[in-house]
């Protein structure tokens, strides 16, 4: 590492976000120091998706003692499993706090390429149902972009990306610049034909869209569906920042990655009233290093960013870099899960899977689209999709002997089900601040975070195991079984909001380009940029707006504005 | 059966060393004219510092079996030989050896034994064992000896009887299902559990009952022409 401390360009993360900033900070000429809290990942050692769980010691059970002694929230997350621990936080290092009664798990992977690595994949765009929805409803503040303003955007990441899916030219969910999507298995392609029947075109069934590979694209290769890509992907078939973004930086040779790199603050100028920099804890030496650029991109992630800003409090933002509006930290949101319903669907026993598809089915929300719903606002999309049941059902049944043993060879009946994510209302009293008490293992104060699901979303959970039920009914199911869990706030993954954008300086911290309004050369594009939440997996949509930020950043750069 | 190379060796470890060392190619100071490498090869390798001139990846299978082998536990932690005994019997009944290895073969037992010793909780722990001590009182009962010097039909009466108050209680579980307080399992699903897991993960289990491939390289969401036949027969 050179000892090199002036950049033109600082990125705060190497997630999904802090990779776009980096490969476009970087294409467009930027020298840019892009700063990882974690450990750097060498894919050909720490992938794992190819090690069998006969080679496990707890066969892929976990090793339950020490993840519920070193990672009892990240755990709570099905990724954080024998395999993928290593890719989430130990919990001890970085507590932070959360209101009697009031759980949030917050899931975080500190490392090179952040949870980009273990991320679900999905990708979605968002429509101008989602982008007027608070303007409509008179909810929050008004999104200051619509549809035809990241629409561009959405086509660029997506070029670069490859989002596998079918393009079916519905308003409310706009189809992405598609590689093929992966086939629907029997049951998934007989549930969409009887739902085609009875629902009359309202509620669709296809392929998930995600962000993996159904060809050869741009030097990387298509899928071998091996199954587990939260393990990683040594042919580096879905995009993450360390398969795909990152050594597009790297590329352009104006890369420095610094990791082990802990971002106290950010350094602030009362007089130009700008950014200078980030104050920097080595993890390993816990010294302390500043860093100096023109422009700051926080990619951190929802609730680190916003964190890293209250640590940045100066006398003239006593509460917060860039918080004159009071909003940062607020709105705090994620999507609902947990409501659903799976049965047996009779028929196609002669027929098999071939090879481990690692994606599903979506249907598209259908909810409070063309008519009112009377019980909630906005609506849910349903993940889920076909399998047939395997060996572990032998566990509950009675045989033993070579009959049963031989029975359990073939798999058994086919399955399918709705798995529901719902949108979030952004609500003020969602909150998180710092925690005066609490201090990370590198004694950065922690967060405190106040959340807790309202009425809507409770509403949309118990209309999501309802309207899965009646599907599966109408597609002549056998056994169904609705569901309602109790997911905490955090567990979807998808937490956001926190320093939204708006129209106004007065209520958001945000302006439409992820610019600080308080501070011209700071820019967020993690998810908490978000003003309202969608129902749509987020990711792509924080792809985008990086992408578009950094567009502007460099231009507003050379128009000497910042 | 050959009941002791289970008290030797941890698993099927015997089996994996010569699959996964067959194609590393050895440095000068360790030829191998096998192509299966003993554990003291392994041991020598790293002692010597050969070891660091193999491939990352090949350096990489070296260590994980080295883990294995100290890991290994040659002899049962929590069960007495009696238990070990009786838990290595049931399994086998369960899913005993046919055409393709049984429990014992792949060490269903030494994995119940690492489970009990290193994931259950004190509480499951003492459920597990009491039921199993159930099983003899159950067999002395019924027949004067404890399950493992039963006949075989006995042995599968036992079984089947566990079997029936298994699916009974499943039964009344799911009718009172909104009263239920309790999540706690009985020893016969935990029992069922773990045999079936060892199996299905093990080498053998995966590989030649279920034909489970680590690369696919291809999707097919409907494939009509029975490959679990076809992979069969072509095997």
């Amino acid at each position: 590492m050179s000892g090199q401390t002036t950049f033109d360009a600082i990125v705060v993360g190497s997630g999904i976000t802090g990779g776009w900033a980096a490969k476009e900070l970087t294409e467009k000429g930027l020298k840019t120091l892009v700063l990882e809290a974690g450990r750097p990942i060498v894919p050909e050692q720490d992938y794992v998706e190819h090690v069998p769980e006969w080679e496990m010691r707890f066969r892929g059970m976990g090793d339950r003692r020490k993840l519920a002694e070193d990672q009892p929230i990240q755990s709570t997350c099905y990724a954080c499993d024998e395999w993928s621990s290593k890719f989430f936080i130990k919990d001890k290092e970085h507590p932070y706090t959360t209101d009697r009664g009031k759980p949030f798990n917050w899931i975080r992977g500190r490392q090179v390429g952040g949870r980009s690595i273990t991320w679900g994949r999905q990708s979605y765009r968002w429509s101008d149902l989602d982008f007027e929805a608070n303007l409509r409803e008179g909810i929050a503040v008004d999104w200051p972009i619509r549809y035809a303003d990241i629409a561009p955007w959405y086509d660029y990441v997506e070029e670069f990306a490859g989002i596998s899916g079918e393009a079916l030219g519905l308003a409310q969910l706009p189809d992405s610049k598609f590689l093929p999507g992966m086939d629907l298995n029997c049951t998934e392609r007989f549930v969409r034909q009887e739902l085609a029947k009875h629902f009359g075109g309202e509620r669709v069934l296809t392929i998930g869209r995600a962000a993996i590979l159904t060809q050869d694209h741009l030097g990387r290769a298509a899928c071998h569906y091996c199954g587990p890509c939260e393990r990683g992907c040594i042919t580096r078939s879905y995009f993450s920042s360390l398969n795909a973004t990152l050594p597009a930086a790297e590329k352009t040779g104006r890369m420095t990655l610094r990791p082990f790199s802990v971002v106290h603050g950010i350094s602030f100028d009362s007089k130009s009233r700008r950014a200078t920099g980030v104050r920097v804890i080595d993890s390993r030496t816990r010294s302390t290093i500043e860093f100096r650029a023109k422009v700051v991109f926080l990619c951190a992630s929802t609730l680190e960013s916003v964190r890293i800003l209250f640590n940045s409090a100066t006398p003239e933002f006593s509460s917060g870099l860039a918080n004159s509006s009071g909003e940062l930290g607020h709105n705090l949101m994620d999507h609902i899960m947990a409501g659903g319903a799976r049965a047996i669907i009779p028929g196609n026993e002669d027929r098999l899977e071939i090879g481990r598809r690692p994606n599903g089915t979506y249907m598209p929300r259908f909810r409070n689209v063309k008519s009112k719903h009377p019980e909630f606002l906005r609506g849910y999309g349903f993940q889920g999709g076909g399998y047939r049941e395997g060996w572990s059902r032998g566990i509950s049944q009675p045989g033993f002997g070579a009959e049963f043993k031989k029975s359990l060879r073939q798999p058994g009946p086919w399955c399918f089900s709705f798995y529901g994510f719902g949108e979030c209302l952004p609500n003020h009293s969602n909150y998180v601040e710092l925690d005066k008490e609490k201090v990370d293992a590198w004694g950065i104060p922690a967060l405190k975070i106040h959340c807790a699901w309202g009425e809507n979303e409770l509403a949309i959970r118990k209309d999501m195991s309802i309207a899965a039920a009646e599907m599966l009914a109408a597609v002549s199911g056998r056994d169904i079984e609705p569901f309602t869990g109790d997911d905490p706030p955090g567990l979807g993954i998808h937490e956001m909001g926190t320093a939204r954008m708006g129209r106004d300086p007065k209520t958001s911290v945000l302006n439409s380009f992820s610019q600080a309004h308080d501070v011209k050369n700071l820019f967020i594009t993690d998810g908490s940029i978000m003003t309202s939440s969608s129902c749509v997996n987020p990711s792509l949509t924080y792809m985008a707006l990086t992408a578009r930020a950094c567009d502007y950043a460099v231009q507003q750069m050379k128009n000497g504005e910042i | 059966m050959d009941s002791s190379r289970d008290l030797i060796l941890p698993l099927d470890l015997s089996e994996r060393e010569g699959r996964e060392f067959g194609n590393i190619e050895f440095t000068k100071t360790s030829q191998n004219q096998s192509s299966s490498m003993q554990r003291r090869d392994v041991l020598r390798l790293l002692a010597t510092g050969a070891a660091l001139q193999l491939a990352p990846h090949k350096l990489f299978a070296v260590m994980r079996e080295v883990r294995s082998f100290v890991h290994g536990q040659p002899m049962p932690r929590t069960l007495n030989a009696h238990q070990f005994a009786t838990v290595k019997a049931m399994a086998e009944m369960i899913l005993p050896r046919t055409d393709t290895p049984g429990a014992t073969d792949v060490g269903v037992a030494e994995f119940i034994d690492l489970i009990l010793t290193e994931w259950y909780d004190e509480s499951e722990r003492n459920r597990f064992l009491a039921g199993l001590a159930d099983v003899d009182s159950r067999s002395n009962s019924l027949f004067g000896k404890e399950l493992t010097g039963c006949t075989e039909p006995q042995q599968s009466q036992i079984l089947s009887a566990l079997g029936e108050k298994m699916v009974e209680d499943q039964d009344a579980r799911q009718r009172t299902r909104m009263l239920s307080t309790s999540n706690e399992t009985d020893f016969y699903p935990m029992l069922r559990q773990l045999t079936l897991t060892a199996y299905y993960t093990s080498e053998a289990g995966a590989t030649q009952e279920l034909h489970f491939e680590i690369i696919p390289g291809v999707y097919q969401g409907c494939n009509e022409s029975s490959p679990i036949k076809e992979a069969r027969d072509q095997k």
